[in-house]
């Protein structure tokens, strides 16, 4: 290491010492020390390690978790940053303190954000990407997904070498011929049809020639065995592939990769994707299908984000909503409950939130009436958006609650006519609820 | 008697970045309630639009890349379009929808993209900014208030014949400049408003709805259709 590289590395590790015992907390600042003192310092960091890089626009932190997961089965001391810390001076910091390790070849499973690929290759050339989906955030957050994907293969331009695992289930990513060799996972579970995706879904274009693509069958929004009727374009050839769900409940999911049964504690369509991804990652670095098994068992408390809080006696599951695929995910999930439940629904629109609240109607809501839903209430700072928007889908009005002070609907809570209450909130929504949560001490703190 | 609505919901799987779709579910609950059958289908690349087939049109707003996609191909169906317009066929356009029914768009890379120039407005672009926020309008001669969200980059401006939906009374609008916002040519309603338009402003939902039935069923008394009452959802 350059005489610069030790003063950066020093002068970050200090800074990284001081945020932590004085200030609780900084996780990127460190980061921006060191790289002032010298650019280069990504490149001397992780010089020794295997790096393995999990981009994309969802998922990304749990595929991350779980990839750490199923690789400590084989490699020890594996270095991973924590969430949010995902972008260049984040990456830095958790290079820097990283504990010492015997290993010549230490692995880093980093979580990075698709505009801070290019910033991580500028300095590392990683073993593998693992390309997990590109949706639509949020609607006002103006990108589309031709740009970002584009952001990451500016990135990946700069590791020709690197294997890149793919979700084969998005069109997206058969889209460009690469230079990188390529594993495809994705789902092989349904019997064959011809059918299109809905009219408010994204990404439906046939990359080559334009015209509308067809799939033999969808897993959910645009990802599914696809196929250009015009040109021929079509999903590649999967290298591992989901073929059987054995059973889908809102906690939990059972299901059969390459004839494997699998099971995780987490519900949702979305998350076997990220367990098939962490899955795939695993097989390509020598981790057996058994390991796999037994890292999902012994890993459970990763899958831990959507708990159950005890309200006075009601079991309620808060769940963050920012996007359409993310709603209609959820949406998905909670149809999967066989008891009857309560139905929460909280809209505000704050920047956190998304100011524009459009995307309500790409949400599945119409899905809602055919559910075991024995009440629903409204709420929030944009309560007349959502009210409408069930009325519109079919909610029985005689059910039908509407409340915009969040701290009331709190109250109503312990009167709800089902043991079960589902709230989906966005951002802001949810926060406060926690710390309502907190005050009353239904949970520990107020914020994640 | 029974009524009947046809839609064609045009590049319904192209044009619909912004809850879109919540136009069509707006049109079908409240024409329900007036006692009247909507059918809804879309209409898209390479699809023949048949001008005869429908009451009503929805077209909504797109992602760059399939704007300019379907840019191209919507000439295939200018001279269907533009006599449905001019026969008083009821249209609903959204961002890049009215942006293509007028002469043309600038795109993403600065390139001048067609429309049909069925209406006559043009459409520039602001260099390196985008109008983005709430906004209110009056239409003039109803009096009645909108409320929407916008997010564009591009600056249109009004032809002959063309009114605007309503006066710029909070956010930016068409240009930024004129004061104006969406437009009104026959029984078209145009608008920079983002996706469910109709959904936040039943008011307009329901003059699309009338104007449909009045023009399919000429003879008819509709005075019960006309009388239905819309909610605030905004």
């Amino acid at each position: 290491m350059s005489l610069k590289s030790s003063i950066a590395t020093a002068a970050g590790k200090s800074s990284y010492w001081f945020l932590h015992t004085f200030l609780k907390g900084g996780s990127s600042f460190p980061g921006k020390i060191t790289k002032k003192i010298d650019p280069n310092i990504l490149q001397n960091l992780a010089r020794n390690y295997d790096v393995i890089v999990i981009t994309g626009t969802n998922g990304k932190t749990l595929t991350t978790a779980l990839t750490v997961q199923v690789l400590k089965e084989k490699y020890e001391n594996i270095l991973t940053n924590p969430t949010g810390s995902n972008m260049e001076q984040g990456i830095i910091t958790t290079f820097l303190h990283a504990p010492r390790t015997k290993n010549k070849r230490p692995l880093a499973v980093l979580e990075v954000d698709e505009a801070n690929v290019i910033m991580v290759t500028k300095y590392i050339k990683p073993k593998a990407f693992v390309f997990t989906n590109i949706f639509r955030d949020q609607m006002d957050r103006y990108g589309e997904i031709y740009t970002t994907y584009q952001k990451i293969l500016n990135g990946v331009a700069l590791a020709p070498n690197a294997t890149i695992i793919a979700n084969g289930d998005a069109p997206i990513f058969h889209s460009k011929q690469l230079p990188n060799p390529m594993i495809y996972y994705g789902f092989a579970n349904q019997p064959e049809g011809d059918i299109k995706a809905t009219p408010n879904t994204d990404g439906v274009l046939c990359p080559q020639c334009q015209h509308i693509l067809h799939y033999r069958y969808i897993s959910y929004s645009n990802l599914g065995k696809y196929f250009c009727p015009n040109c021929g374009y079509q999903r590649p050839e999967l290298n591992f592939a989901l073929n059987k769900i054995v059973e889908l409940t809102p906690k939990s999911s059972k299901f059969e990769i390459d004839g494997e049964p699998i099971k995780i504690e987490i519900g949702g369509v979305y998350n076997i994707y990220n367990a098939l991804a962490a899955y795939t990652v695993g097989r390509f670095m020598g981790v057996t299908p058994a390991q796999t098994q037994q890292a999902f068992h012994q890993g459970k408390s990763i899958f831990g984000r959507q708990e159950e809080i005890d309200v006075d006696g009601k079991k309620v599951t808060l769940i963050l909503v920012k996007n359409p695929v993310g709603l209609n995910q959820v949406i998905d999930m909670i149809s999967t409950d066989k008891d009857p439940f309560t139905f929460i629904g909280l809209l505000n629109a704050n920047y956190a939130d998304g100011i524009d609240t459009s995307w309500i109607w790409d949400g599945d809501f119409e899905r809602l009436p055919k559910m075991n839903i024995k009440q629903f209430i409204t709420g929030g700072e944009r309560y007349k958006d959502i009210t409408y928007r069930l009325q519109v889908a079919g909610v029985d009005p005689a059910k039908h609650l509407v409340e915009p002070d969040l701290d009331k609907v709190v109250e109503m809570i312990p009167n709800a006519p089902t043991e079960k209450v589902y709230i989906l909130a966005t951002y802001t929504a949810m926060l406060h609820l926690r710390k309502v949560f907190a005050t009353k001490g239904f949970i520990k703190g107020g914020l994640d | 008697m029974a009524y009947t609505l046809n839609v064609c919901h045009l590049y319904g799987d192209l044009m619909n970045t912004y809850g879109d779709l919540g136009n069509i579910l707006v049109l079908n609950y409240l024409a329900e309630k007036m006692g009247v059958e909507l059918t809804s289908e879309v209409i898209s690349l390479d699809q023949a639009f048949d001008p005869d087939k429908y009451d009503i049109i929805v077209f909504g707003g797109g992602q760059d890349f399939e704007q300019s996609i379907v840019s191209k191909d919507i000439q295939t169906k200018k001279a269907g379009l533009t006599d449905f317009i001019e026969d008083n066929g009821s249209v609903v356009a959204i961002c890049g929808g009215y942006q293509l029914l007028g002469h043309y768009y600038i795109g993403a890379n600065g390139e001048k993209l067609l429309g049909i120039g069925a209406l006559d407005h043009y459409t520039d672009k602001q260099k390196d900014h985008r109008f983005i926020g709430n906004v209110v309008i009056e239409n003039e001669e109803t009096g009645e208030q909108y409320h929407g969200f916008e997010n564009h980059q591009g600056i249109t401006f009004l032809g002959k014949g063309e009114r605007p939906l309503g006066k710029v009374l909070e956010g930016h609008g068409n240009n930024g400049q004129d004061k104006t916002e969406g437009a009104i040519y026959k029984n078209v309603y145009c608008t920079y408003f983002h996706g469910p338009i109709l959904a936040r402003n039943n008011q307009i939902a329901k003059h699309v709805l009338i104007n449909a039935l009045k023009r399919k069923y000429p003879d008819a008394d509709i005075s019960k259709q006309e009388q239905l009452k819309v909610t605030e959802t905004f």
